[in-house]
């Protein structure tokens, strides 16, 4: 079993792969880019890095009250976003493998500890931002 | 031979000339000793593929010769040093070679002999003296004196580049931080000390990053012969500042925009050496294309000796306060018929918005009788640009500032139609919030807000912000491959404090307001000289190019001109407007055509009367009296369609 850093969106509980993770910071200023598409939240200066933060609760279609606090910086073949996030809720073992669920974005779901955790097919993510999907 | 051959044999023997024009520029060079380090790789290599492509052709008599001039040059090679009185054996080889590549050259025993003993006198001198291989060559001559280079991934050079950008930062964090003033002496002689480091370390990494534009003109010579022989005249074309260095991804993407203002210069420009005849000027033709290096950036004109722009467009050029722009929108040419539309400037705009999408800029002179040049200014490179920085809605954005014409306060402004305009010298120019431009949320702008003035596609917007915050050079970010669909930006720079300025396409700016151009030409009508009253004309058609030739011909007569490009459009207009004295229309087009157009418009209550012109490729009688039942009261057919025909036409229906 690999390790997962396990987050919460709005109410729902999601678990990404560690070595697609490379932080965890402050949401900080993000600057809106009009024209974009809806899970775009804007740009981010991050130590001098123009970061493209995409809401992750718009990407998977979420309702959520409130703003996301946190943002969650992912990598996948050499292309970093940004993702608003609610928390990070842990980081390591899912106690029991993911199952094949019906999803466009993830690789499937898992029973930890009595709550489902979607796990995050990143790869998916990244090729549904880059078309400009969500 | 058949066809395909014989187009072989021609490239074949264009190529082997030109390389042996390199092999004797090399040869004279290497005999005088001012050659560089590579020039016998220069001249193996153009040997080398001389010999190859006359193998591929049967060649023999090349094959044979190119191949002993080879073998020559290994045993040169071997001994590490070119002895001067080689040179005049080669040469005559160079000769012979080129008479057999024309077809002339006979058997050459007495000379590959000769090239055989040379071969056998070269031998290896005890560690090369000097003088017979010089380090480098200064004057321009054959050979190059880059000195020996070694390969580096294009991303490492990014990637060095990059980290210049990120030291950019740093430094106006560090400014930021410190302010204008540290009141210790030891630390601003260190900043300064770091700015001069920081500004060579800049160049140089740019430097790498450049190519010369050699790079794609190679090609450029042979494609203008091409197209003069095709349009059947004698057209030259010289190429000044080749290696005028140039950031490689805006050269990748300049070739195309480059052949076709050629095309352009070549097509329209240039004239029938029967017509320079007649004009006192050579038959030959010279186009040339030069570039030259201004500070930050790169200017390269295109420039022809032909007819040159009509009186007419120059004086609508002076009017609108830009060539280029009228060209652009316009489709004009320089070509005298009006009545041929193929090829004219259509393009010209397309080319314009390529350039402003990398921060630079096109415009165009012209003299009538002298010629046309356009003049295209880039910057040297990508990664950096300067900018005017402007705020809205607390958010900075940032503009190429070659594309500022001013900043302006806006206290007057004028509304049309809903749309609001300002007057600037005599002028109508569309007035927009920037927010509005840009899709911004941002609040209400306070009275007496600055405005910028953009210009980008051929067109011009009176922007309105917040505030100005005034010009920086920054370092140009890409929003990156996850927001590829996002429109409208050139990139993002992070400026001093921190925050990140959105930097805006010039092109989209302007283009969102490109209703409100139109709008503002009718405003822009000044009482001062009678245009307000002058009648307003309503084209209707759906080819961008026919649209534009006749509105500028209308304009041109003092008409103003209202567009629509198909039927059902032209009627809401004709409804809404009650100015409009005349409709020109095509008949054939999408939604609704000309002839249900003219009847729409004969059975209206308000506008029974209105005149209709029906201009049409169709010159059948059928359709003539289709037109004329339908309620036409002129009927014009396309290919018949001159200016004069045209306006007489227009007159004699609205009575002026």
């Amino acid at each position: 079993m690999s390790v997962h850093v396990r987050l919460r969106v709005g109410a729902e509980s999601y678990a990404l792969p560690v070595e697609h993770v490379l932080e965890v910071a402050e949401l900080g200023e993000i600057t809106p880019v009009p024209g974009s598409p809806r899970a775009v939240l804007g740009v981010r200066n991050l130590r001098g890095e123009v970061l493209p933060v995409f809401d992750l609760a718009a990407v998977f279609g979420i309702e959520r009250d409130g703003a996301a606090g946190r943002l969650l910086v992912a990598e996948h073949a050499g292309r970093r976003a940004g993702f608003a996030i609610d928390e990070v809720t842990d980081v390591g073992e899912l106690s029991a493998p993911a199952e094949e669920t019906e999803s466009q974005f993830l690789r499937g779901a898992a029973l930890d500890e009595g709550e489902l955790v979607g796990v995050v097919d990143m790869q998916r993510v990244f090729a549904a931002l880059q078309e400009g999907q969500v | 031979m058949s066809e395909y051959e014989a187009e072989f044999f021609q490239l074949f023997r264009d190529e082997a000339n030109q390389r042996l024009d390199n092999i004797v520029d090399v040869l004279l060079a290497l005999e005088s000793g001012r050659a560089g380090g590579d020039a016998l790789d220069l001249l193996f290599r153009d040997v080398h593929t001389i010999k190859g492509g006359a193998g591929m052709l049967g060649l023999d008599d090349v094959r044979t010769l190119a191949h002993a001039i080879e073998d020559l040059l290994e045993s040169v090679r071997a001994a590490g040093a070119f002895p001067p009185p080689l040179a005049d054996p080669l040469l005559r080889a160079a000769d012979a070679l080129r008479r057999h590549v024309a077809g002339e050259g006979e058997g050459t025993p007495d000379l590959l002999e000769e090239l055989a003993a040379s071969r056998a006198s070269v031998v290896a001198p005890a560690n090369g003296s000097p003088g017979e291989r010089p380090a480098a060559a200064t004057s321009g001559g054959a050979g190059s004196d880059r000195g020996r280079g070694i390969r580096v991934p294009a991303e490492k050079i990014d990637r060095l580049l990059d980290l210049v950008g990120e030291t950019v930062l740093h430094r106006r964090r560090l400014e930021h931080v410190l302010g204008d003033d540290t009141g210790d002496e030891t630390i601003a002689d260190e900043l300064d000390v770091g700015g001069r480091l920081f500004d060579e370390l800049k160049d140089a990494a740019i430097q790498m990053r450049t190519l010369p534009l050699a790079t794609i003109t190679g090609a450029l010579p042979r494609a203008v012969r091409d197209m003069a022989a095709e349009t059947g005249k004698e057209v030259e074309l010289v190429v000044r500042g080749e290696e005028t260095e140039l950031d490689r991804v805006i050269l990748e993407s300049l070739s195309e925009p480059l052949i076709h203002i050629l095309r352009n210069a070549v097509g329209h420009g240039v004239e029938t050496p029967e017509e320079r005849r007649r004009a006192g000027k050579p038959e030959r033709a010279v186009v040339s294309l030069s570039a030259v290096q201004r500070g930050g950036n790169v200017e390269i004109t295109v420039a022809d000796d032909g007819r040159g722009v009509r009186r007419e467009v120059l004086a609508e050029a002076q009017r609108e306060g830009s060539l280029v722009d009228v060209l652009a929108r316009a489709g004009f040419s320089t070509a005298e018929q009006v009545t041929d539309l193929s090829g004219r400037g259509v393009g010209l705009d397309a080319v314009k918005a390529h350039v402003e999408s990398f921060g630079g800029t096109l415009e165009a002179r012209s003299e009538t009788g002298k010629g046309t040049e356009f003049v295209l200014t880039l910057p040297l490179a990508l990664a950096l640009m300067e900018v005017l920085l402007v705020e809205r809605g607390g958010r900075p954005f940032g503009v190429p500032l070659a594309n500022v014409d001013e900043a302006i306060s806006v206290s007057d402004a004028l509304s049309l139609e809903g749309r609001q305009a300002l007057e600037l010298r005599g002028r109508s120019l569309p007035l927009a919030d920037l927010a509005e431009l840009v899709g911004a949320d941002a609040p209400q702008l306070a009275p007496h807000a600055p405005a910028i003035v953009v210009s980008g596609g051929g067109r011009r917007v009176a922007a309105v912000c917040d505030r100005l915050l005034g010009e920086e050079e920054v370092v140009v970010k890409p929003l990156g491959p996850l927001l590829p669909t996002v429109r409208g930006y050139l990139g993002a720079a992070i400026l001093g404090d921190g925050r990140i300025a959105l930097l805006l396409d010039p092109s989209a700016l302007t283009g969102g307001s490109r209703r409100r151009v139109r709008a503002g030409a009718d405003a822009s009508a000044p009482a001062e000289n009678g245009r307000r009253t002058a009648p307003k004309v309503l084209v209707v058609e759906d080819s961008y190019t026919v649209r534009e030739l006749q509105r500028s011909i209308l304009e041109a007569a003092g008409y103003r001109v209202d567009t629509a490009r198909h039927g059902r459009e032209a009627l809401a207009q004709v409804l809404a407007d009650d100015d409009i004295a005349l409709v020109l229309t095509d008949i054939e087009m999408p939604e609704m055509d000309g002839l249900e157009l003219t009847r729409a418009i004969r059975d209206s209550a308000a506008r029974a009367s209105l005149p209709v012109v029906v201009v049409t490729s169709q010159g059948s009688e059928d359709d003539q009296r289709a037109g004329v039942e339908a309620g036409a009261d002129a009927y014009m057919v396309k290919r018949a369609f001159d200016q004069q025909a045209l306006l007489e036409t227009v007159e004699r229906l609205v009575g002026r």
